[in-house]
């Protein structure tokens, strides 16, 4: 049965389809190194797929990513450099942060880690199947680090399995006295990572991964468990 | 090879199209963090391939589009469609009305092609060839699927409006 609400032009239709966008609250825009970081990864991707699918053999394809080391970490800036391993990629900016992206479907090397922030200048306490924390926790959680996909105002995100999250670390707002607390949980129905500040002299540990909010102002992310095979 | 390539421009295409690219790619798929993740994924290759997506014709379409894509693989790798109850972005500013809302809801109930001809044409307003040469279809075609979308998104509203006047 037709109605006067059936004569809704194209027009009007296109003014309402695109004013739908407005009600759409984007979060902010992740830092620019977070993009050039992931972008080189992408290329180091392409290129070792490239490189295993030469037939003509193992040299060459060898010989395509070392010519090409040189393109993708170019000319390292002083003190600037990339940790890759399955787990996470590391990656030193000449204006001092660092990104650390990690990849939830490996085994972190806790200890490899916590040796490669360190390296960068992230005092860091990277623990598995434990977290510390301190009481009070120490100010300027947030101008430490920042993460992608964009945290809520609760500090808890759930990522979907196939990101990869990233957080960005700036040296330079860790306040005297304080370090990283990275606390990574591999259980039955999910992977958890918390993170909070710590007071170097000062915290305590605990092998019961935090539910319910943390004890300060930190993040958490939750990480669903990898599908089945083929997934 | 891409990487070394010039990447001037990038940043402030970046700054000035994240946010447009972001929206339009949420309200496609209905789930913020995972429009936020194909999003930087797509500017990503695009920081990779600047040398080749400054020169494109609507690099904001580059972007959506690979984003979209990263997007659909995710959801194939996984043999099932978005599900739409379970979207996290219902217009959060929507006007008190609820078509925000409702409007969001149909585009995302729409067949995969003709919501990337809406969201080319509509959304990023690319003409009928430009929209066409980025889908690799023909121009008449584009024609047909938008057609066919309006269609579809007209009822949905049409009925939406009216269940809100009877409420």
């Amino acid at each position: 049965m037709m109605n006067d609400h059936e004569q809704i032009n194209d027009s009007v239709l296109t003014r309402e389809l695109r004013e739908s966008l407005t009600g759409i609250a984007a979060p902010q825009r992740p830092p620019l190194e977070t993009i050039t970081a992931r972008g080189r990864a992408y290329w180091r991707h392409r290129l070792t797929g490239i490189a295993g699918l030469s037939a003509s053999g193992i040299a060459a394809g060898a010989a395509l990513v070392l010519g090409l080391t040189g393109v993708l970490g170019p000319a390292p800036a002083r003190g600037t450099g990339t940790i890759r391993t399955a787990a996470f990629i590391l990656v030193k900016h000449a204006n001092g942060t660092a990104t650390l992206t990690i990849n939830p479907r490996e085994l972190l090397d806790t200890a490899a880690l916590q040796n490669d922030l360190k390296q960068d200048g992230i005092p860091a306490l990277v623990t598995s199947g434990s977290f510390c924390s301190s009481d009070p926790a120490p100010a300027g959680f947030s101008q430490v680090v920042s993460f992608y996909p964009s945290l809520p105002r609760s500090g808890f995100l759930r990522v979907p399995k196939d990101v990869h999250p990233t957080i960005t670390f700036n040296p330079a707002a860790m306040p005297a006295g304080a370090e990283l607390s990275f606390g990574d949980f591999q259980l039955s129905s999910r992977q958890q990572a918390d993170f909070m500040l710590v007071n170097t002299s000062s915290y305590t540990c605990t092998s019961t991964p935090p539910s319910g909010g943390l004890p300060g102002p930190g993040a958490q992310f939750q990480v669903d468990p990898p599908g089945p095979a083929g997934s | 090879m891409g990487v070394s390539q010039d990447k001037s421009g990038f940043a402030d295409f970046f700054a000035d199209s994240w946010e447009p690219c972001l929206t339009v790619v949420a309200a496609s798929t209905g789930n913020m963090a995972l429009a936020e993740d194909q999003v930087a994924e797509a500017f990503a290759r695009a920081w990779a391939s600047w040398a080749k997506v400054s020169r494109h014709p609507a690099p904001r379409a580059w972007v959506v589009r690979t984003a979209l894509n990263t997007g659909a693989s995710w959801w194939h790798r996984r043999g099932r469609e978005t599900p739409l109850a379970d979207h996290d972005i219902v217009a959060s500013r929507s006007q008190g009305n609820g078509l925000d809302a409702v409007v969001l809801t149909a585009l995302r109930r729409l067949p995969a092609r003709q919501r990337e001809v809406i969201v080319l044409r509509v959304f990023l307003d690319l003409d009928i060839g430009t929209t066409a040469r980025q889908l690799g279809i023909a121009p008449g075609t584009v024609r047909a699927h938008q057609a066919r979308a309006m269609t579809a998104l007209r009822r949905e509203l049409t009925a939406a409006r009216a269940t809100t006047e009877m409420e």
